[in-house]
């Protein structure tokens, strides 16, 4: 029966959803579990955040964003731009692929009109930076200045200029980039980094070496989707970029083995939808992970995968993921 | 198939399922290029900010609405009480037979019903059966849940001091219009409604608008009716000022045709009345966020269009001055 008619506390299921923060945040739990994850300088409370795009300031009035461990913001270019032609996005089997174009302000802009909405919110806020050029991406951190606790660095979203391939795809050019920003900032720097590369560990190590404080693994899939009816191109860009469930094979091999290569965090991202989801990751050598598709159905997913950790820990009666994950290692 | 195979005369039916496609693909086309120009965003002051929650809201009625659609009653308190005409809600879709829709979909609030002290509040929502989503959508049962968003958007808002309005909807975009029905008929304005479809029995909303006091002109591709000339001259000399009952409407509303928004402004022009039409997209947060429902207007390159989630789904529309 609805919920309403019960005569429960809460008209709704949202409110029901932030009440339920109060009673698990209690202090026991909130002490009982270290869920906490380094990047740097910076110590996230909790080992999740949104995946860059999939994410927006007003859904501070639809979750708690504080149980995250941070925001993060849609990719920050030098210049404003107006993103890709009009169908940006589709649903395949266990995938969505989008070419929205990362419509962007400037920093100027983002300053102005984004982030004090996102500095309003009770989470760190880490600025995705992005750039079509090697030289890009320095200018663009320098001008957003203090206002990220991190900066994560778009290495990865498809050049669709030039056919899909990208910066992150060479590791001399991450190397390069990576280096500039560090003169520019004492902010941690995440590198997130693609998935087409023909080696994930090469391009983990020269973020790693170049002063990066963490490797995000990964960003979506370039694809390309086709009407079934018309076999014509579905978006207005001819490609995008595939994510879901469907890549997170893909990326728990990309995750495992940019893990043995270097000693910074790996942030994992592709197909997170749930806590065993994100444990998978964990268990092959992320440290934190990041939700994107999932949270446009489930706009409490983030959160959910939060609360799921916790309870798990405290239910095992262990006092971190990492024992947590020993419980379920193979004997 | 080598390249010189025989050469396959195609089969009647599949002469006829080219055709039905290629007349799809050019109506899409038209209908997106009938709203080059057309639609501007609604200044801030007009439309009141969304203020969105999410639900798990039980399906109290979910039955078939002739052959092509299916009617969803939701309770939700919140958003029966909150929502405006011309908002709409982002319904996830539950695993159905193996199926996982993934992204929500996005549909009109179609009804309102807010609380009583003997029933919950409720929205009404109408949908076809058009993909996976809307099939896997079909299957979900009464007395089952519905996790929704909403209500999301920026809806109709009539002009201070309107006396009768003129609103038009094509297919389930009917519903994107029934809320300013709904307004109208609270606030005593005088309002005709044009339902249009391909066949009289697919005409959404006559039950709706004899409840509400609303007068309809059917409109149907069946007769020729619907067809934009027709329905044009018919609509000029139903308003043509001859009488107190035949003055010009104040306002015109519009949904579920590009064609429909331009035929809409075209009449809003010749009365000097405004017309505001709401839009359809894909979308996938509903909130602007993820900026996947671009609208199709054209703008400086390093200026993103407007969304059609959080700057319409409604919008001005008026004939471009050249």
């Amino acid at each position: 029966m609805v919920a309403l008619l019960d005569g429960t506390a809460h008209p709704d299921a949202r409110a029901a959803f932030f009440a339920a923060a109060s009673d698990d945040l209690a202090a026991t739990a909130l002490s009982a579990v270290d869920m906490s994850v380094r990047i740097g300088s910076l110590t996230l409370n909790a080992p999740v955040m949104p995946a860059s795009g999939c994410f927006g300031p007003d859904l501070g009035a639809l979750i708690p964003v504080g149980e995250l461990g941070a925001t993060v913001t849609k990719t920050v270019f030098g210049s404003a731009r107006g993103g890709n032609p009009v169908h940006r996005l589709t649903e395949v089997p266990a995938g969505m692929v989008n070419s929205v174009g990362i419509p962007s302000h400037g920093p100027a802009g983002y300053l102005a009109t984004l982030h004090p909405r996102y500095a309003a919110l009770d989470a760190p806020t880490i600025i995705s930076v992005g750039g079509h050029r090697i030289g890009e991406y320095a200018p663009v951190v320098a001008a957003l200045g203090e206002h990220g606790a991190a900066y994560e660095l778009n290495v990865s979203c498809p050049n669709l200029d030039r056919d899909g391939t990208d910066i992150g795809s060479d590791p001399a050019a991450i190397r390069e980039v990576v280096a500039a920003v560090r003169l520019v900032t004492g902010k941690p720097l995440i590198v997130k980094l693609p998935v087409l590369v023909a080696s994930i560990a090469a391009c983990a190590l020269a973020a790693e070496e170049a002063g990066a404080d963490a490797v995000c693994v990964a960003n979506s899939i370039p694809a390309m989707p086709l009407d079934a009816q018309t076999r014509r191109p579905i978006l207005g860009n001819v490609i995008g970029g595939l994510s879901g469930p469907s890549i997170k094979p893909i990326v728990l091999r990309l995750v495992w083995l940019a893990s043995r290569a270097v000693q910074i965090p790996v942030i994992a991202c592709g197909g997170i939808e749930t806590v065993d989801d994100a444990l998978d990751y964990f268990s092959v050598g992320a440290s934190a992970v990041q939700v994107g598709t999932a949270s446009f159905g489930r706009p409490f997913a983030a959160v959910e995968i939060v609360r799921g950790l916790r309870r798990r820990s405290l239910d095992a009666g262990v006092g971190s993921i990492r024992e947590l994950l020993d419980l379920d290692a193979p004997r | 198939m080598s390249i010189d195979a025989p050469v396959v005369t195609p089969t009647a039916a599949t002469l006829r399922a080219r055709a039905a496609v290629a007349q799809a693909r050019a109506f899409a086309e038209a209908d997106e290029r009938a709203l080059d120009g057309l639609v501007s965003v609604r200044p801030r002051s007009a439309v009141p900010r969304p203020q969105p929650v999410w639900d798990d809201a039980e399906v109290l009625v979910h039955e078939p609405v002739g052959e092509r659609y299916r009617r969803l009653v939701l309770a939700s308190n919140t958003i029966a009480a909150t929502a405006q005409a011309g908002q709409f809600l982002m319904i996830t879709v539950p695993p159905h037979g193996g199926d996982t829709i993934l992204l929500p979909r996005p549909m009109a609030i179609h009804r309102r019903r807010p609380a009583t002290t003997d029933h919950p509040g409720t929205v009404e929502l109408i949908y076809g059966v058009v993909g996976r989503g809307t099939r896997a959508l079909a299957a979900v049962p009464v007395g089952g849940t519905l996790q929704v968003t909403g209500p999301l958007g920026r809806g109709f808002g009539f002009p201070p001091g309107t006396r009768s309005a003129l609103l038009i909807g094509r297919g389930v975009g009917v519903c994107g219009v029934m809320g300013a029905a709904e307004d109208a008929a609270a606030a005593g304005i005088r309002t005709t409604m044009v339902l249009s479809g391909q066949h009289p029995d697919q005409l959404l909303g006559r039950s709706d608008c004899a409840e509400l006091g609303v007068q309809v002109i059917g409109a149907t591709d069946d007769d020729g009716s619907s067809d934009l000339t027709f329905l044009a001259t018919r609509l000029r000399g139903h308003f043509d000022g001859t009488t107190p009952e035949r003055t010009p409407p104040g306002v015109i509303m519009v949904c579920g045709a590009g064609v429909l928004a331009r035929l809409a402004a075209e009449l809003g022009a010749h009365w000097g009345v405004p017309v505001q039409a709401s839009l359809e997209a894909h979308m996938a947060c509903g909130l602007g966020y993820c900026h996947g429902c671009a609208a199709p207007v054209r703008t400086d390159p390093s200026v993103e269009g407007p969304l059609v989630c959080a700057d319409g789904p409604v919008f001005d529309a008026a004939i471009p001055v050249v």
